[in-house]
């Protein structure tokens, strides 16, 4: 029997009134290339914070690596192998690439020295070896997510969580972090995606669950979900879900 | 040149000047002024620069290594070491209290709330006996193992001591894992703690050493003046001074508020001393009886606090990262 | 030692009702801070100076020109208010998307460039403003006594106050302002010029401090420093009722009014102070947004 790494197990989360994520159940197992996917405020921001310790969870349990993580602090989760992104970036601005992506290294290791090794073999896993001693608030939006990913690679992750790692990026930049990606699954982390750019989503999950106004609408393949009325029908046309 | 090498250099500098100077007990006097303000800065800084925590109520600690000293000093027969030491440890009660309520708290609650705990503080040790109420405390006799304590020498090498240790642990800190971490918190909380970075632990470490530092600069002013009251130690103006000396050199440098002190302390003490009054007069621009030559002997010395107010301002809109702020690269 | 359980209900009764009309003057600075809070997103710690200024103003008012203090808040609002909207245009305007503790140190600095201004020109003797009505009280039942100045005070706060509140439901500009208030960023993108509703804020709060220290001018002592002890409680109140709530700054200015007053009756006046920071400590620890809060600054 194959465990799930992570498992979503009838999540709610509530802002007084306001219900962000109603009932959402979903697995996730190790090694995948996980989508999560939905118009604009269905709720995939909202489920990773509750995931990574952002926020904590009105009701229902997350269980990575066979724990409960509801009540842990964000660093907590990231110690145990779960690592995220940020939907805009945060880079840390007047720090320069490399000692950003050490910030992240120092999470398994005390020492300087290894901070700075892990640190440069993230970023030439990424290509921003040439930037390493740049102030990292210098970079271009897609140099800056190209930082994200190294930073949080130096945490040795598990599992990742990126939050539309391609937003705001062309073609090729896109098709770059695909790579990388794989190249990181490859090595054995699982990956869970917030995506928009349905064409990215669909060349690189293994599976997709797809949120619309906080609920599961659909999950499958990809050509399962491409090809779900419903899901189409939310795209198109609930596009004004603010 | 690596910066300890800098930092030793200018602390055998420091060393030396008064025996080069005739040990003028004046000179000697602003120096430890300059001194206790540059240490105090570089304390702050540790947790107002790098954690970029801004503790507007570090008087408090101040304060409260001042007023431990000299009470365990005068009631319960210490030395001054082991009043410092007591000292240290209020500061860091005070300090761990502060931090649990505190740290949580974002924006404009955090500097708010350490205003608030410093002001319970100086108000507790207004209304209470056992700190002197009003009146203060006076210090009648104190001595230690035969240094000669009515002399300003051993303070002024207490409190360069105090200002190396303080650069010498800034500047340790900023290649080791906590300085990473402390800036990290200080760029962006949400993505420091989600790099596997415990905000509380780091800010309250941060908080400890900066306390204790300051806590030990109390101390020593205490015995070195033999006399304190609230309003010496514990006041806003103090917490604030400290904050801009260190603004003015450059906030997160680590020669930045050693900066600040160099340029503001003599200022102060200029102003404060009517000596630009005094030339003007002496020169003839001005005459002594004339009603701005009246102005100027009165007033001028009350003024240093303005200054500090333009200065500020100044700062703040035209130079906000300071002096060194301008040759800073990232760090 | 008995006392009579009527004079203790008295004695009670005249705490509190002198705790909501000293609450009431608090009330006013504290909605000047909350309204600059809300709308500019700024801590102004430069609020109790600006509350000594008016009490400066309203002693020259009275010594130089024989107009009595409530009658010279004619000519101080207005005044006061161009002073304020002056300051936002010329030092606030530029610091408004920097980081708060580069706006607080600004407002520390004016404040300082303020009160030691206020030291060099007025020297450091204690003013005192003494009206013919200064240490007046009415009497009502029981031996209940009230200060005719603090009663006064009050009246005209209650009066400001729903001035206030018409202007800012009822006028366009107003709700404007209130709207700014409430969201800059939506009402940015509604069109609102959030540049001017920032001048316009800070002209009101200044001219509210001010008024709020000259309606106090007759009951305390006037000095440059003086503006400091109210700044701190300014806080506390803006932070107990939740920031940016004007209706919050009103109901916590007059509990602070009262909690102090009580303080000063039953634990002792050198206390008082002590009390009113720790309620606002715990506030800050277990209801960080206030009464009426709506921003959730964690």
């Amino acid at each position: 029997m194959i465990e799930h790494l992570l498992h979503i197990n009838h999540v709610c989360k509530h802002f007084g009134g306001n219900v962000a994520v109603s009932d959402i159940s979903f697995s996730v197992d190790e090694k995948q290339i996980f989508g999560l996917i939905g118009p604009n405020g269905a709720g995939k921001t909202t489920l990773f914070n509750c995931i990574s310790g952002f926020f904590p969870v009105t009701s229902g349990d997350i269980i990575f690596d066979n724990k409960i993580i509801n009540k842990l602090r964000p660093d907590e989760v990231c110690h145990l192998g779960m690592a995220r992104t940020w939907q805009r970036v945060k880079p840390l601005g007047s720090l320069t690439v490399l000692e950003n992506v050490m910030i992240g290294a120092f999470s398994i290791t005390n020492a300087t020295r290894k901070a700075e090794e892990i640190a440069f073999e993230q970023l030439g896993l990424v290509g921003l070896s040439d930037y390493a001693t740049k102030p990292a608030g210098s970079l271009s939006i897609g140099l800056k997510k190209k930082l994200e990913l190294a930073r949080v690679l130096a945490t040795r992750p598990k599992m990742l969580l990126l939050d539309e790692i391609c937003g705001g990026l062309n073609l090729t930049e896109t098709d770059t972090i695909l790579d990388i990606i794989r190249e990181v699954r490859r090595k054995g982390a699982t990956i869970v995606f917030i995506e928009h750019d349905m064409k990215a989503v669909t060349a690189i999950c293994d599976w997709i669950v797809v949120l619309n106004s906080g609920e599961k609408l659909a999950e499958g393949r990809p050509e399962e979900i491409t090809r779900n009325p419903d899901v189409i029908e939310a795209y198109l046309g609930g596009g004004q879900n603010a | 040149m690596k910066q300890v090498t800098i930092i030793a250099i200018i602390a055998g500098i420091a060393a030396v000047l008064p025996l080069v100077t005739g040990e003028s007990p004046y000179f000697i006097g602003v120096m430890i002024s300059v001194l206790m303000m540059a240490a105090l800065s570089s304390a702050w800084n540790i947790l107002g620069g790098y954690a970029g925590q801004y503790s507007f109520g570090h008087a408090a600690y101040f304060g409260a290594g001042a007023y431990t000293t000299l009470i365990m000093i005068s009631t319960f027969n210490f030395n001054p070491l082991g009043g410092m030491v007591a000292g240290i440890i209020v500061a860091c009660i005070i300090a761990l209290v502060t931090g649990s309520i505190v740290f949580r708290l974002r924006g404009h609650y955090f500097g708010l709330a350490s205003i608030a705990v410093a002001e319970i503080v100086r108000l507790s040790a207004l209304n209470f006996e056992f700190t002197g109420g009003a009146q203060g405390i006076l210090l009648s006799d104190v001595s230690l193992w035969g240094v000669d304590l009515n002399s300003k020498l051993p303070f002024y090498y207490g409190m360069l001591l105090v200002l190396v240790v303080s650069l010498g642990i800034t500047l340790y800190m900023r290649s080791s894992k906590t300085g990473f971490y402390l800036q990290a918190i200080r760029e962006d909380q949400d993505a420091a703690a989600s790099l596997g970075i415990n905000l509380s632990f780091y800010k309250n470490k941060a908080l400890l050493i900066s306390a204790a530092l300051t806590s030990v600069l109390g101390s020593l002013y205490a015995v070195y003046i033999r006399f304190i009251d609230t309003s010496a130690v514990l006041d806003l103006r103090l917490s604030i001074e400290i904050i801009l000396t260190a603004i003015i050199g450059g906030v997160g440098t680590l020669w930045g508020p050693a900066v600040g002190a160099v340029l503001l302390v003599p200022l102060a003490e200029v102003l404060r001393s009517n000596v630009i009054g005094e030339a003007l007069v002496k020169h003839g621009i001005v005459s002594e009886k004339s009603g701005l030559g009246i102005f100027f002997k009165d007033n001028l010395a009350h003024a240093h606090v303005l200054v500090y107010g333009i200065i500020t301002v100044l700062c703040i809109l035209y130079l906000p990262k300071g002096i060194l702020g301008l040759f800073r690269r990232t760090k | 030692m008995l006392i009579s359980p009527w004079r203790s209900i008295m004695f009670f009764l005249q705490s509190l009702l002198s705790g909501i009309l000293t609450g009431g003057v608090y009330a006013l600075a504290g909605i000047g801070m909350s309204l600059v809070f809300g709308v500019m997103n700024i801590s102004n710690f430069a609020h109790g100076d600006l509350m000594m200024l008016g009490m400066y103003m309203a002693y020259f008012a009275f010594t130089l020109l024989h107009i009595d203090p409530y009658l010279s808040l004619v000519l101080i609002i207005p005044t006061a208010f161009l002073f304020g909207f002056v300051l936002e245009k010329v030092f606030i305007h530029r610091i408004i998307s920097h980081p708060h503790q580069n706006q607080i140190l600004l407002t520390i600095g004016l404040g300082l460039i303020m009160s030691n201004s206020a030291l060099l020109g007025f020297t450091s003797d204690p003013k005192i403003l003494t009206t013919s009505y200064s240490s007046s009280a009415v009497h009502i039942a029981g031996g209940i006594s009230l200060s005719v100045p603090l009663l006064l005070s009050f009246v005209i706060t209650c009066g400001i106050t729903g001035v206030l509140f018409l202007f800012l439901s009822k006028t366009t500009t107003g709700l404007a302002l209130w709207a700014t208030s409430q969201n800059r960023e939506a009402a940015q993108l509604m069109g609102i010029n959030v540049a001017k509703m920032s001048a316009l804020a800070f002209g009101l709060g200044t001219a509210l401090a001010a008024t709020a220290g000259a309606l106090i001018a007759p009951t305390y002592y006037i000095h440059p420093m003086a503006g400091h002890t109210f700044l701190l409680k300014a806080f506390t109140i803006c932070v107990l009722g939740g920031l940016g709530s004007v209706v919050g700054a009103g109901v916590g200015g007059v509990i602070i009014g009262v909690v102090e007053s009580m303080s000063s009756t039953y634990l002792s006046s050198d206390w008082k102070d002590v009390v009113v920071f720790i309620i606002f400590l715990m506030v800050l620890l277990f209801r960080p947004q206030g009464l009426f809060g709506k921003k959730g600054e964690q």
